[in-house]
């Protein structure tokens, strides 16, 4: 069964971006697992990390995918050579682009017309955007090519990311710790219930917890973690790890990195070590629960 | 010396978070829906019904020999609409049905399940129970669907607040306004102050639910603030700075008054009389239904009046309506006594 793991959290500059593409790139460097990441933020950062993202001509400011490499001008009529995961809104096809890192496979985000889905209010369409990413993943053909497929999504509890929790088999919130960043996990948790009010038994969300991100070595951040963990119930969805703020983490995010993944680094080295024992502890959950 | 800076998340913060999970965990899969084939769908024979038109009329088509085939024929006309809706894009909202053997009993739904019939479907959408479910249970059901969608009023919400609150109040045998903010977070799965605005706009007075009917007064924790204020003027203030777009800060600020002027008044001394002379006096008014209870039940506890009893055998409790009406009946039977 394909594991589909959403990061999500209504506040901004939590780390969304980041964890999935690490979580991305141990599934497929690490564990050797096929992986698809998919963008669903407009903002399309994370596309930037992999391919090259163009400014849209029509929409100023938007971004598109870059022509698909395997677009061959007379050959595929009908396509003009771009696919983002944006497509699947409009009835249009959706093709995977190759990364650098092999068994990793990117659906780049379209600013303009993810702008859209997320916009939309009516209420039967509204219905149709929260359920397409969900139908997309279970076609068979999506299902038979990856072992893991890793959601980004935007700063919002909009359309977009209500769509990739109904798509869900697994969620992380990755969160600062920080008067913002709880309530913005505040709103995922009720996102999490909602679903989990609507899902089988066979066919849970499930949530793998709350990662601490960006933790420094100050008081603030110890309270507020210590606080999270007194939760009744909500300890049992604090991560047991934690992501400190390093200058490493951000530099490594650009297409044209050196090394090219954290997980290139030397095995001692400690950035890698601490993400790649977050990511283990997530990927233990989301095997072996 | 300073005092040292504590950080902490804050309590409501801190109750949302539980409550949320608890929540999560207590009802995972009580809303699913699932595809189920039409043919194994029957109705509740316990449940009362609007139309007559059967399952098997749709499947069989109407017998002109039918006793009732004129009515019959005016319910299926009045399906087409529907049924053509659900022809191009299925049932927006699942039906409601609980396990009954091999077949699946409607509880809510039954238009919705004829037309999808006479569409030519051969499944629905539905949401399964494994038992037949309670009042309760039901009113819960939809709760959490309609909280699920964002265009609801907050009126609506109320309605659907008040069935859940009588259906929970009558299965624990206790009143209507005795459900505390605590009982209404852990049936909701919300935070303790979410609960406590909804029981404070329940309470409002009927001016406030107008505006709030009127959809004038949108939004939760305003009209929740609104409700609580005490002073009529500054209540209307706060009512108009509320329509004018005033923020909740905003609001806090205008109710701050009304604590002011509540102390400064209880230091006044009491008004003298003037106007017209009092020719009779007015028993007040309450909201608590137990301070009724308690004045009705200490009358008919006097000797003289305890035949009166049997009026009140068969008064429901949660309705502050019959007790109203009961309660006058109540004082003209007295004034009557009296005057013989
Ligand atoms: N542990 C960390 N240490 C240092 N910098 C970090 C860390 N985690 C994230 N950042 C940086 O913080 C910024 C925000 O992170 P990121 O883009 O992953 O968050 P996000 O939740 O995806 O944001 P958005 O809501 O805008 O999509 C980025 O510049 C990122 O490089
Ligand atoms: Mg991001």
């Amino acid at each position: 069964m394909t594991k589909i793991i959403v990061n999500a959290t209504h506040k901004g500059g939590e780390g969304k971006t980041t964890n999935s593409i690490m979580l991305a790139e141990y599934s497929a460097l690490v564990k050797g697992l096929k992986t698809l990441i998919i963008d669903m933020d407009p903002q399309a950062n994370l596309s930037g990390r992999y391919i090259e993202m163009e400014y849209d001509p029509a929409y100023r400011g938007g971004k598109i995918p870059a022509m698909h490499p395997d677009f061959e001008v007379g050959v595929d009529s009908g396509w003009d050579g771009r696919s983002s995961i944006a497509n699947i809104f409009y009835g249009e096809e959706v093709i995977p682009y190759p990364t650098a890192i092999s068994n990793l496979e990117l659906l780049p985000a379209h600013s303009h017309k993810l702008q859209e889905a997320e916009a939309v209010t009516k209420n039967e369409v509204l219905e149709k955007v929260h359920l397409q990413l969900k139908r997309f993943l279970e076609l068979p053909d999506v299902r038979n090519s990856y072992d893991v497929i890793i959601i980004d999504t935007p700063p919002s509890k909009g359309p977009l990311t209500i769509a990739a929790i109904k798509a869900a088999s697994h969620i992380v919130i990755p969160a600062q710790m920080e008067q913002f960043s709880i309530e913005g996990v505040y709103g995922m948790l009720q996102l999490w219930k909602q679903e989990s009010y609507y899902r089988t038994k066979e066919n849970q969300i499930n949530l793998i917890g709350i990662l601490p991100n960006q933790v420094r070595d100050i008081k603030l951040h110890k309270q507020f973690l210590n606080g999270l963990k007194m939760m009744k119930g909500v300890s049992d969805y604090v991560m047991p790890r934690v992501i400190k703020k390093r200058a490493i983490y951000t530099e490594i995010l650009v297409e044209d990195a050196n090394p090219k993944s954290i997980f290139d680094l030397p095995k001692n080295n400690v950035a890698r070590l601490e993400y790649e024992s977050a990511c283990e502890y997530i990927m233990e959950k989301v095997y072996h629960g | 010396m300073a005092k040292k800076k504590v950080f902490q998340i804050s309590n409501a913060l801190t109750e949302g978070l539980e409550e949320t999970v608890s929540a999560a965990h207590n009802y995972t899969g009580e809303l699913r829906v699932e595809a189920i084939p039409l043919r194994k769908m029957e109705l509740d024979p316990e449940n009362p019904r609007d139309l007559i038109l059967t399952f098997e009329d749709l499947y069989n088509g109407l017998d002109k020999d039918d006793k009732n085939y004129l009515r019959k024929a005016e319910e299926k006309a009045t399906l087409i609409t529907l049924s053509n809706s659900i022809k191009e894009q299925g049932i927006i909202n699942p039906v409601l049905v609980y396990k009954h053997g091999d077949k699946y009993r409607l509880i809510a739904g039954e238009r919705r399940t004829l037309a999808s019939i006479l569409a030519g479907k051969s499944e629905v959408q539905a949401k399964i129970l494994d038992t037949k479910p309670e009042e309760l249970k039901i009113s819960l059901l939809q709760w959490m669907e309609n909280v699920e969608r964002r265009d609801l009023s907050l009126w609506e919400r109320l309605k659907n607040l008040e069935k859940i609150l009588s259906a929970f109040a009558a299965d624990k045998g206790m009143e209507f306004n005795r459900v505390s903010p605590t009982d209404l977070g852990r049936l909701l799965g919300c935070s303790l102050p979410h609960a406590m605005n909804f029981i404070a706009v329940l309470n409002a007075d009927d001016k406030v639910k107008a505006l709030i009917q009127s959809n004038k007064l949108k939004n939760l924790e305003k009209a929740a603030l609104i409700s609580t204020i005490k002073s009529d003027g500054i209540k209307q203030n706060a009512i108009d700075a509320c329509i004018a777009g005033a923020t909740l800060k905003k609001l806090k600020s205008i109710s701050t008054q009304d604590k002011i002027q509540k102390q400064t008044t209880t230091q006044l001394p009491a008004p003298s009389t003037r106007g017209r002379q009092a020719t009779l006096v007015n028993l007040g008014t309450t909201k608590k239904i137990h301070v009724v209870r308690l004045i009705i039940d200490s009358v008919l506890g006097h000797e003289k009046l305890t035949h009166l009893k049997k009026h009140f055998t068969d008064l429901n409790w949660a309705d502050y309506k019959s007790i109203n009406h009961a309660f006058k009946q109540l004082l003209k039977t007295l004034e009557q006594i009296e005057a013989e």
